[in-house]
């Protein structure tokens, strides 16, 4: 999990090489359901996707922790946090929601890394005209 | 048995790697300079100053400089060894071009770095017709389908007029025919160096855009003792600072995210971002101006400074090639304090090597 | 690593629905979509659809996502086969070739080996609709892989209802359990926009399916590529290489070994 090369004995250098050591995932993701003025406030929209979890994983999926971070109830766009081992359990519910109060829906995840920082720094969003 | 090889599958996430530093500006030995450099297609930088409600002049004008980029249309790629260019351009200064509009893990993109090296990461069609010397991309899975040929155009063998040369442009011109859209620039002639082939095809010029946002009453970790295991937690807190979440949640249900202990509460800072097509250049500059900002304040203050790299760029660091699987993270963190010691993460996702 | 296909849209009469999928798969970064027709033998007075010309339906095409190309447009033909009369005979059938992709789906385990074995196809349609009432033997598995023949699971149904969705699972992962990822197409069928999903997202249902990440991604990209070089091999002489000279090509052209110019 962890090696450390020490190449020089100064008192300050020190370099540790982590792999796969992040605790969490994070997922950038907008809901979008047919019927546009339908505006789930953030504890809907959790419970929402724990209801998801639980269709797809049962009762063990539904006890996976994750976590709001962010929620933008005009936009319906939101950051969520996950433990590293229940990204797919989370992402692959994510993905066969698709239907919210009886409305046809569809989350939309744009982007799932390990670092939190990536989520405000990516290319692919780069939009020159 | 099965079910325990199912249940396993569903927890594991896609490799990454983190590489965490310590060392010191006044360390003569210390790289930070060269990992700086190594990182050339850089999309944007975003600068943390605790205690400070607004850009001093100097960093202002710092973020004012960054070089101007192009945006060139439909190049076809056989002009980036065009003579004319390679002898204004390439051989004079540095010249940073990235497909634009292009992801690595579909389609063909190129890179022109800075040392004068072109990659070409091909699939399999594509090289086939360019017929040209290359190696399968580390990152094929199964089958070979992308390769990517890299050639130094500074060398010997790719001299104007030599087969080699010849070769790979007839392939280009004739074969491929392989065009696409670049961003664009040159280090330190600016758009002038480029004007030939600016005037040639349908360009733009482009300014990196900068935010800047005030941050108040902000939460925050004491950064005194920066063990390694917490540098998720750390990066996690900038990261959050910058993508605006705010720290006290008002229910436990919807977020359990907390500042990491021991903390501290801000009662201002300031968040100054840069995005475009970034040289390390600048980055560089920017990072000498908070050193200066650092030496005038306070006993015990800090600035971070976290640069993204392009997520389809055909390489990371130097010439490791980079790719993406799910997210093709290459970024990493400066945490400058005013003793003039640093902390720096590197970060890495699947398709890449270690950072340097 | 090829661009991010689906290789199943249903056709639609009503030509806004279509337009609606074809913009939100263009959207959600598919370059290549391909519009799904099926086809019943066993209905009575049915004929074999004939492919609408889609830019005359939907007016000029999106562009796929972060790129400045429009999506590609293919055509599929999908038999349903409940009796081996309906398929072997007709196999180069002159109204079968204005399709790029010529599909199958099976209804008993007799003609699923036949057609893993024999048939002149390109996929093999695994329906998340309903139960198979086989299971999925090595010999038909490989010896459709063999072949270049690939599988296709659609995901859509998964999203209709509970029963489907564990059919659709269920079917799935015995297929992925037989074949090892290998020789699988991932697919939408989806019926209306809110069916689609991203191609990272479909990639993540193919984990949930029993594959790792790498194979999963190959099944929306690679194994697509790989699908359509087949069926432009079936539909092209039965897979003779034509070569013709390069007009205009120098000395340095001929000097390399002659590349042969694939399609895509």
């Amino acid at each position: 999990m962890r090696n450390t090369d020490e190449k020089e004995e100064t008192s300050v250098y020190r370099r540790v090489v982590l792999k796969n050591s992040s605790p969490y995932h994070y997922m950038r993701v907008c809901l979008v359901v047919d019927d546009q003025r339908i505006r789930p406030s953030v504890v809907e929209l959790k419970n929402f996707i724990i209801t998801g979890l639980r269709t797809l994983h049962g009762q063990a999926g539904a006890a996976i922790n994750f976590d709001v971070l962010k929620y933008e109830e005009d936009s319906l766009t939101a950051i969520l946090r996950i433990y590293s081992r229940g990204l797919v359990k989370l992402w692959s519910s994510l993905t066969l929601i698709s239907s919210y109060e009886n409305h046809n829906c569809a989350f939309r995840v744009n982007q799932v890394s390990p670092y939190l920082l990536a989520l405000t720094g990516n290319s692919r969003d780069l939009q020159l005209d | 048995d099965a079910t325990q090889h199912r249940s396993e599958e569903l927890t594991q996430t896609p490799r990454h790697l983190l590489v965490c530093e310590r060392s010191s500006f006044q360390d003569e030995k210390n790289r930070l300079s060269t990992q700086v450099e190594m990182l050339h297609f850089n999309y944007k930088v975003s600068v943390l100053l605790p205690e400070c409600s607004s850009a001093p002049s100097q960093l202002d004008s710092v973020l004012n400089s960054f070089t101007s980029f192009y945006l060139i249309k439909n190049l076809p790629v056989h002009e980036l060894l065009d003579q004319h260019f390679l002898q204004t351009a390439v051989f004079q200064g540095c010249v940073y071009a990235l497909s634009y509009r292009t992801r690595i893990d579909e389609d063909n993109c190129v890179a022109l770095m800075p040392n004068g090296r072109l990659l070409l990461s091909l699939d399999k069609d594509s090289f086939e017709l360019l017929g040209f010397e290359g190696k399968p991309s580390r990152f094929n899975h199964r089958v070979k389908s992308r390769f990517v040929v890299s050639v130094d155009l500074t060398s010997s063998c790719m001299a104007p007029g030599g087969s080699g040369y010849l070769r790979l442009v007839s392939g280009l011109k004739s074969r491929l025919n392989l065009q696409m859209d670049f961003l664009l620039l040159h280090h330190p002639g600016g758009g002038a160096s480029l004007q030939s082939l600016l005037s040639r095809y349908a360009s733009s010029e482009h300014r990196p855009t900068i935010s800047q946002c005030r941050l108040s009453d902000l939460s925050c970790p004491v950064l005194e003792s920066c063990d390694p295991s917490d540098a998720h937690s750390l990066l996690e807190w900038l990261g959050a600072v910058d993508a605006d979440i705010s720290w006290d949640s008002s229910c436990d249900f919807v977020s359990t995210l907390v500042c990491p202990e021991p903390k501290m509460t801000l009662s201002s800072a300031l968040r100054v971002s840069v995005c475009g097509f970034l040289t390390p250049q600048d980055i560089q500059r920017l990072i000498s101006e908070l050193r200066c900002y650092l030496e005038q304040s306070r006993l015990g203050s800090w600035v971070s400074l976290t640069v993204h790299g392009f997520v389809d760029s055909p390489v990371s660091w130097g010439a490791n090639e980079h790719g993406v699987l799910k997210g093709g993270e290459n970024l990493y963190t400066l945490l400058m304090h005013h003793d003039g010691t640093y902390h720096l993460h590197l970060a890495t996702g699947a398709y890449d090597s270690c950072p340097p | 690593m090829s661009v991010f296909m689906d290789l199943n849209v249903p056709f639609t009469d009503n030509h806004e629905l279509l337009q609606q999928l074809i913009q939100t798969a263009a959207h959600l970064g598919y370059s290549t979509v391909a519009i799904n027709y099926m086809f019943e033998p066993s209905a009575k007075n049915k004929q074999v659809p004939v492919p609408a010309d889609i830019s005359q339906l939907i007016g000029p095409l999106p562009l796929v996502q972060g790129r400045s190309r429009p999506i590609r447009v293919l055509h599929r033909l999908t038999v349903v086969v409940s009796d081996p009369a309906h398929f072997v005979t007709r196999a180069n059938a002159e109204e079968y070739r204005p399709f790029n992709l010529l599909a199958v789906q099976l209804t008993s385990e007799k003609l699923f080996h036949t057609a893993c074995l024999q048939y002149d196809v390109d996929i093999i349609s695994i329906p998340g609709t309903e139960k198979l009432p086989f299971f999925f033997k090595r010999a038909a598995i490989n010896g459709a892989a063999d072949r270049g023949v690939v599988f296709e699971v659609s995901y859509a149904a998964a999203l209709r209802d509970s029963t489907r969705r564990r059919y659709t699972i269920t079917n799935a992962l015995s297929l992925m359990e037989s074949c090892r990822g290998r020789g699988v197409i991932l697919c939408s069928a989806a019926e209306q926009a809110l069916e689609l999903r991203g191609p990272y997202d479909v990639i993540t249902l193919g984990v949930l399916f029993g594959l790792c990440d790498a194979d999963s991604k190959d099944c929306v990209s690679s194994s697509c590529r790989s699908v359509l070089l087949h069926a432009e091999t079936r539909r092209t002489a039965n897979g003779i290489v034509s070569t013709r000279r390069r007009e205009g090509a120098g000395p340095l052209g001929e000097a390399v070994s002659a590349k042969r110019a694939k399609v895509i």
